[in-house]
């Protein structure tokens, strides 16, 4: 395993506007989501508040299949945040404050990836496999990636709030919309820069997202949906 | 002028080139038909608010208005007497800096219907580093719970435009927390507030009419 370089983990900082191969990972799935599966997030212990505030719960209708796909395409970028920072707990080379906050937001990603997996139930994709490329054996480049992943993750939630449908969905992903953007501070501090630069957070697509993330060769094998398909022909 | 638009000018009056127009509202014109706000129209401004629309838009705007205004002279205040140093007083004025730039952005998108500048208490709040940033940490939390809690009352354009503000509140919220030696994201999903449970905080920290 190289260690990444910090050229390849600039370009990741700043890859946003690049062009580059587009990650595959639309698995869209059409079934409807239950009300049980949707109140998964309070179950979490990550949405009980967001679910009462939005509504009552009988008014919950099933997921809209582009909602399930934006669920999807969150939850990817979940997995990798928390693969990344479970795996940079376990590698042991993170030190003081930096160690602390790598285990406090790994935690939180997870309770992420739990929320959605919950949500979606069968609909849900896969954790793809990752690698990444030495980033979570050392402080520097620990910090590097993270303050990288969770800028962009702002920008992801960003761009796709305004695309849900379900106001329950809406509510909880605005609440960790901001969540990230604590994280991007927090890491950004960390790593000696300005937590906060602009007076405007822009988004950015979901096509930009998957080009930044595939140009890091992070993801080394493709999510799938978990959903067994029923065989077409039987008998 | 609507948000989006407001929003590019503003940044693009700060050097920030990266900011593009997006979300087009048009909800300058139907701003002439909202009433002046007040801290007592925000308490009535319902939980259980109508579908999102335009104008709803602009009632929630003014909530905004009283939440932005509160910050800039909150950070102007404190920057003035609270003997903020260091990397405190670093993160006022960049806060300041970019709550000016909502505030700039929220006035253009309400045009006639925005509000003068409220009258404000903060007392020892803003004489004390140790007194300013506590309150920073409630008045930027309280944001980002404010703004949260529209989320689903906005139509997607102006939700846009909020959206590329709330996590700028989120980023202070963490940096002054930090400072603290707090926890900057003490929770997995950030819990919203009414818009009554925003106008009640503002109150609290300093907000008069």
């Amino acid at each position: 395993m190289h260690e990444a370089t910090s050229r390849e983990i600039d370009e990741l900082l700043h890859a946003v506007d690049r062009d580059g191969a587009i990650l595959e990972t639309r698995t869209l799935a059409e079934a409807p989501v239950s009300r049980a599966r949707l109140l998964g997030l309070a179950l979490a212990g990550t949405g009980t508040a967001l679910l009462a505030h939005v509504g009552p719960a009988n008014a919950a209708p099933p997921l809209a299949a582009s909602d399930i796909a934006i669920l999807n395409y969150a939850l990817v970028l979940e997995y990798l945040q928390s693969s990344f920072y479970t795996e940079a707990e376990r590698s042991g080379a993170l030190t003081g404050k930096t160690a602390e906050a790598a285990r406090v937001v790994g935690a939180v990603e997870r309770a992420h990836v739990t929320a959605f997996l919950k949500l979606l139930g069968s609909n849900a994709v896969k954790r793809p496999l990752f690698d990444f490329q030495g980033t979570t054996e050392q402080q520097k480049p620990f910090l590097k990636t993270a303050v990288a992943f969770e800028d962009l993750a702002v920008a992801a939630y960003k761009g796709q709030a305004p695309k849900l449908k379900s106001k329950p969905v809406l509510a909880a992903a605005v609440g960790i919309h901001s969540v990230e953007a604590r994280h991007a501070a927090w890491m950004r501090e960390l790593f000696g820069i300005t937590p906060a630069v602009n007076a405007f957070d822009q988004p950015a697509s979901r096509e930009k997202i998957e080009r930044v993330v595939a140009s890091t060769h992070f993801i080394v094998a493709r999510p799938r949906t978990t959903r067994k398909r029923k065989p077409k022909y039987t008998g | 002028m609507d948000l989006a638009d407001a929003a590019v000018k503003a940044s693009e009056s700060r050097g920030n080139a990266s900011s593009s127009r997006r979300g087009a509202l048009g909800i300058a014109a139907l701003g002439g038909l909202v009433a002046l706000p007040a801290v007592g129209r925000l308490f009535r401004l319902a939980d259980a608010l109508a579908a999102p629309s335009k104008s709803q838009d602009v009632r929630i705007l003014q909530l905004v208005l009283q939440v932005e205004y509160t910050q800039v002279a909150f950070y102007e205040e404190a920057l003035q007497n609270a003997s903020l140093k260091g990397e405190l007083r670093t993160f006022a004025r960049t806060a300041l800096a970019h709550e000016r730039a909502h505030l700039a952005a929220v006035t253009s998108a309400l045009g006639a219907s925005a509000g003068a500048r409220p009258r404000f208490d903060f007392g020892a709040s803003v004489r004390s580093p140790q007194a300013f940033t506590r309150t920073a940490i409630s008045l930027e939390d309280l944001a980002i719970a404010g703004y949260n809690g529209q989320a689903t009352n906005l139509t997607p354009g102006t939700l846009a435009t909020a959206a590329t503000i709330v996590s700028v509140e989120a980023r202070h919220a963490a940096w002054v927390r930090t400072i603290a030696g707090e926890d900057p994201a003490p929770e997995a999903v950030d819990q919203p507030i009414t818009a009554a449970q925003a106008a009640a905080g503002l109150r609290k920290i300093g907000l008069r009419h």
